[in-house]
């Protein structure tokens, strides 16, 4: 791994990102008009439910509004985070491969777009944590941008596999779209879960240890250590899949 | 091919010129054969391959940093070579604007300067100058000339029969079989 390689690439991948006015004003658009549909249509009423990740004996009682503007808040910012990697790992991959064919390696390309797409998480988690202030405030706020900042890790991570997976851009926004949807924007959400008939397979979908994390540390005062845990493997086991696909799409035949 | 040889290789649409060419640099594995290169290559392939949402100097520095130019002594090489491009094939007034905003034929000059920027032993080039205006195809001719001169081998797919005298060999490409023409 060469460092000055891998700046280079951090350098324009940023410059490349930064020029994308379309993702840009959905960044600052979509989580305006999650947190505003949600306030507009939910009530006070006081919702009780138990959170997966604590204990069972637990019973959280919440209002609805507040609840579903947190967990909105988490599906926003994995929405965002998933279609900007795929946006970056998709666009320009002819030129991405022509850069290895004179000299680039694949892993210091995709190392670059994961530095900076990390850093695009850490922006878009604290302003919609930010956003979130103005409508209520969380128990433990750091926490809860935390949670934010795992699940756009976890999110990205989703993003890079479905966008080194599929060639073309409709699909993969169709992928994430849909896992999203169903994930982040429903089964997650603990009313739902608590009466769901089978909540193992909600654990294993990516938004669980994301969405614990955050509502645990938004209305409790228990740790969330287990819900990091679970989110760093998680998004390490999407990346891992993620760069071996890259690294094989993206592969040149040196001639002898 | 020998030094400072320029071979051309013309076909029908279809018969798999590009192939080939993407078989030679390596960006497609050969089913049998293999390819031998001795010294360095560019490459310039016939889509447009370039950044579109950077600018003309950003995607110099880029593939700058690909060949391992900017991290070269004199550092000011590079900079040499890429000022030479900019002036031969007269778009220096672009090196500050986004690639996306830029027209065809100027799009078609950054795509073959990327792959001559590092002064390669072998040139492979894939109907460079589709969409060069008639002064800048003279230009790059004078220039291919030059690169020869000082020993470069250079390989070209082309479509025009005008540019047939100008060839070493021409090769034939046909139902998969490469034939002198």
């Amino acid at each position: 791994m060469r460092v000055g390689y891998v700046k280079t690439s951090c350098v324009m991948t940023a410059k490349e990102l930064g020029r994308n006015r379309f993702a840009l004003v959905l960044l600052v658009v979509i989580p305006m008009l999650f947190f505003t549909l949600v306030s507009l249509t939910t009530s006070e009423h006081p919702v009780a439910f138990r959170l997966a990740s604590v204990s069972e004996d637990t019973i959280v009682q919440v209002s609805a509004r507040n609840e579903s503007l947190l967990f909105i808040g988490v599906a926003a910012v994995g929405l965002l985070s998933s279609f900007l990697a795929l946006n970056l790992i998709q666009r320009n991959a002819a030129v991405n491969r022509r850069l290895i064919l004179c000299g680039f390696r694949s892993s210091e390309l995709i190392l670059a777009k994961l530095s900076v797409l990390l850093l695009a998480v850490l922006v878009i988690s604290l302003y919609v944590g930010l956003l979130l202030l103005v409508f209520f405030r969380p128990e433990h706020f750091v926490n809860v941008v935390l949670g934010f900042v795992l699940a756009g890790f976890v999110h990205l991570c989703y993003g890079l596999l479905v966008g080194t997976t599929v060639k073309r851009e409709l699909e993969g926004i169709l992928l994430i779209v849909l896992l999203v949807n169903i994930d982040a924007g429903w089964l997650q959400n603990p009313v739902y879960y608590a009466e769901a008939q089978n909540k193992l397979l909600i654990r294993w979908l990516p938004a669980y240890f994301p969405s614990q994390a955050s509502i645990v540390s938004a209305f409790t005062d228990h740790s969330i250590f287990s819900s990091f845990i679970g989110s760093v493997a998680y998004g390490a086991l999407l990346l891992i899949a993620a760069l071996l696909i890259y690294w094989w799409r993206m592969r040149v035949v040196r001639p002898r | 091919m020998r030094q400072g040889e320029l071979v051309g290789v013309v076909g029908e649409n279809g018969t798999g010129k590009s192939t080939l060419l993407k078989i030679l640099v390596g960006l497609l594995e050969p089913t049998t054969g293999q390819v031998e290169l001795r010294g360095s290559f560019g490459y310039c392939p016939q889509e447009m391959v370039i950044f579109e949402s950077l600018t003309v100097r950003e995607n110099f520095r880029y593939f700058a940093a690909a060949y391992g130019l900017d991290r070269t002594e004199p550092s000011t090489s590079y900079e040499d070579a890429k000022n030479d491009l900019l002036r031969r094939f007269h778009f220096h007034e672009y090196e500050d604007r986004l690639v996306s905003e830029l027209s065809g034929g100027t799009k078609q000059k950054l795509n073959v300067s990327l792959a001559l920027l590092h002064s390669p032993d072998v040139l492979i080039l894939d109907e460079p100058y589709s969409g060069f205006d008639w002064e800048t195809y003279l230009h790059f001719w004078e220039y291919a000339d030059e690169l020869r001169s000082r020993g470069t081998s250079i390989l070209i797919v082309t479509h025009f029969v005008i540019d047939r005298s100008k060839f070493d060999r021409l090769f034939a490409l046909a139902d998969g079989v490469f034939r002198c023409a």
